[in-house]
């Protein structure tokens, strides 16, 4: 087990930076996810862990080793590609071996190595079968075995699943839930899908536009956003934002009105002073409307999307540019009609309008 | 739809015109090898009155037919093996290499693809006749290669530039050398574009007359080419031994399309697709 630390970590290509200073530190034995949406530098800093790219600037350690500017292959670290990147002409065995033989291991230990990663994987039967005699999850499950089998300090995971169909996916996912518990090593992850991120992660990094917007836990940096962005990212169907005016203050609380939202006023738990008449942005999570709660407003519903254990409402309302959308229970589908949703006041979340900061 | 019958007619006309262009000098080689030097004086175009078998034992003797077969078939092997690998491993970078040297490094080979190979005979000639490789296999054999050497790194650029760049990727992650994940991961990849190739540089080896006739005067090392054009003389020409000789010197090479004909095929279509 081997932590990772990132110190000011600079990518440019030519005049172009992708990556701004990226500060992190990830624990020996902890899987830590990068999300974030396509072209944020995920990827690219994945990259750069491996080795497959060069750091411009800064420093990267991976345990006591300063791996700033070592070979990709002195680093001891395996990656899994989102296109498995298997080569096609050897058979899973030689695949998962390969490896090994460049490294100069005995073949007794190559293959007792091969056998065990077959095992934990469940790919024996496969062992001399090629690449394209194997289904999408199969292969996946012979690029993870590569990488075991070089018992790495550290697994890279390159958006795995993004080519596999949902179910296959969920599938996966729980393997390579189960894998990290074996082998407890420290794994990177890399995907632009929030559920990955938040079912997997021990920590989750969320970038934008190569800056780290928020480190957290997952549940952490689902109730407790640090940007408008994080607000909006984390949590699917993503979270409401209305316009709101500070109309008054007492103690540690504001009271807001929201003009979008049929002129309701909230009292949000604040310790930031903020002057009457002052603009700011409230956010409201679909799953946080309920049968309970202290405010009751009235949501005009267009569309009712039903996952079957649970619903969302979609109304558009005057002055927002996307659908509100609320958690709805029950089998009925109120299309067309208007129902009082409820939520408590508590749960909203105050922003900045212009830095898109939390107000806390 | 008679327009569109019409429209097919002609097309079908032409094809078989067509056709018969190209069957015509095989027709016309073949009928002659069995024909006497008498009866070709007496009409040219006419057909045997009965095959003369003997044209093809004298020809067969004359041209030293199996040593030409086996300097042929040793040379065009040598060559394509050399080209391939050479060209294949000067593609490695220049495919994976974006940079503005490797563009104009990728143009300057295309140049040499659009030189004529008779401009390079006298430059050739002399610097071999300097290192002392007139006259031997090995000259030949760098000669074409050579020649060869442009058009297999521009077509490898191309099949190479095709191949994911997360394979060598692995590869470097799996402890391999630039040379390794060539060797282990790219160049066995290549055997579709390999096949392919192949296909061009022997036919372009076997058939070349110009290099071999410059560059080879030991009888003994001549290829089948030149050994035909023994029957061609200053003053004379021996139609009954020149036309045999010519169907002599195509067999080996015919054959070998009529063995390998289906994996030809399919290399040529894989190349074109992947």
């Amino acid at each position: 087990m081997t932590e990772v630390t990132l110190q000011s970590v600079v990518k440019r290509y030519g005049d172009v930076q992708v990556i701004h200073g990226v500060d992190l530190e990830v624990n020996a034995g902890e899987f830590c996810v990068f999300v974030g949406p396509s072209g944020c530098g995920k990827s690219t800093l994945l990259r750069m862990i491996a080795g497959l790219e060069e750091t411009t600037e800064g420093k990267m350690h991976i345990g006591e080793r300063d791996v700033t500017h070592m070979d990709a292959a002195k680093r001891g670290v395996a990656m899994v590609f989102q296109t498995y990147a298997l080569y096609p002409h050897m058979t899973v065995r030689d695949n998962m071996a390969f490896g090994l033989k460049m490294s100069g291991v005995p073949k007794a230990e190559a293959e007792a190595k091969v056998a065990e990663a077959a095992k934990i994987l469940k790919l024996d039967p496969f062992l001399d079968r090629k690449p394209k005699a194997l289904s999408g999850g199969q292969r996946q499950r012979v690029a993870i075995g590569r990488a075991i089998v070089r018992a790495p300090d550290v697994f890279l995971f390159d958006e795995p699943l993004s080519n596999l169909d949902a179910e296959l996916r969920v599938q996966m996912r729980l393997e390579i839930a189960r894998l990290h518990k074996e082998l407890s090593a420290t794994m990177i992850y890399v995907t632009h899908d929030q559920v990955e991120a938040m079912t997997l992660a021990d920590k989750i990094v969320v970038l934008r536009a190569g800056i780290v917007e928020q480190v957290g836990s997952p549940l952490d940096l689902y109730a407790d956003p640090d940007n408008l962005f994080v607000a909006q990212f984390i949590g699917s169907p993503k979270t409401n934002i209305l316009k709101g005016i500070v109309i008054g203050s007492e103690g540690d609380s504001l009271r807001v009105h929201l003009p979008q939202l049929a002129d309701t006023e909230l009292d949000v738990a604040c310790g930031t002073h903020m002057e009457p008449g002052k603009d700011v942005c409230v956010g409201l999570r679909p799953q946080d409307f309920g049968p309970d709660g202290d405010v009751t407003i009235p949501v005009p519903v267009e569309v009712v999307e039903s996952l079957g254990g649970v619903s969302y409402a979609y109304a558009n309302l005057p002055g927002l540019e996307e659908p509100f959308c609320i958690e709805h229970r029950g089998r009925s589908r109120p299309e067309g009609s208007v129902i009082q949703a409820r939520f408590t006041s508590a749960t909203a979340l105050l922003f900045d309008p212009e830095s898109g900061k939390r107000i806390r | 739809m008679p327009a569109l019958n019409i429209r097919q007619l002609l097309l079908n006309v032409l094809v078989v015109a067509l056709v018969v262009a190209m069957l015509l000098p095989l027709f016309y080689m073949i009928t002659m090898s069995f024909r006497t030097a008498t009866e070709i004086a007496e009409a040219p175009l006419g057909l045997p009155d009965r095959l003369a078998w003997e044209n093809y034992a004298q020809a067969f003797g004359g041209m030293n037919y199996v040593r030409a077969v086996i300097n042929s078939v040793g040379i065009t092997i040598s060559v394509t093996v050399l080209t391939a690998l050479l060209g294949s491993m000067a593609a490695f970078p220049l495919a994976r290499n974006t940079s503005g040297f490797a563009r104009i490094f990728i143009l300057l080979v295309a140049l040499g693809l659009a030189t004529p190979n008779f401009v390079t005979i006298t430059p050739i000639y002399v610097i071999f006749r300097d290192l002392g490789l007139l006259d031997t296999y090995l000259g030949i054999i760098l000669a074409f290669t050579a020649l060869n050497l442009p058009l297999a790194v521009f077509f490898y650029v191309g099949f190479i530039g095709a191949i994911p760049k997360d394979l060598v990727e692995a590869a470097k992650l799996d402890n391999c050398s630039d040379w390794q994940a060539f060797w282990y991961v790219v160049r066995p990849l290549l055997g579709p574009a390999t096949a392919t190739l192949s296909l061009f540089v022997m036919l372009m080896v076997w058939n070349d007359f110009t290099y071999p006739l410059l560059l080879l005067t030991d009888k003994d090392k001549f290829t089948v080419t030149i050994s035909v054009y023994r029957f061609v003389g200053n003053q004379n020409i021996q139609p009954d031994m020149l036309f045999p000789a010519a169907v002599l010197g195509s067999l080996p090479l015919l054959i070998l399309f009529a063995i390998f004909q289906r994996r030809i095929v399919a290399g040529v279509t894989a190349g074109a697709v992947k």
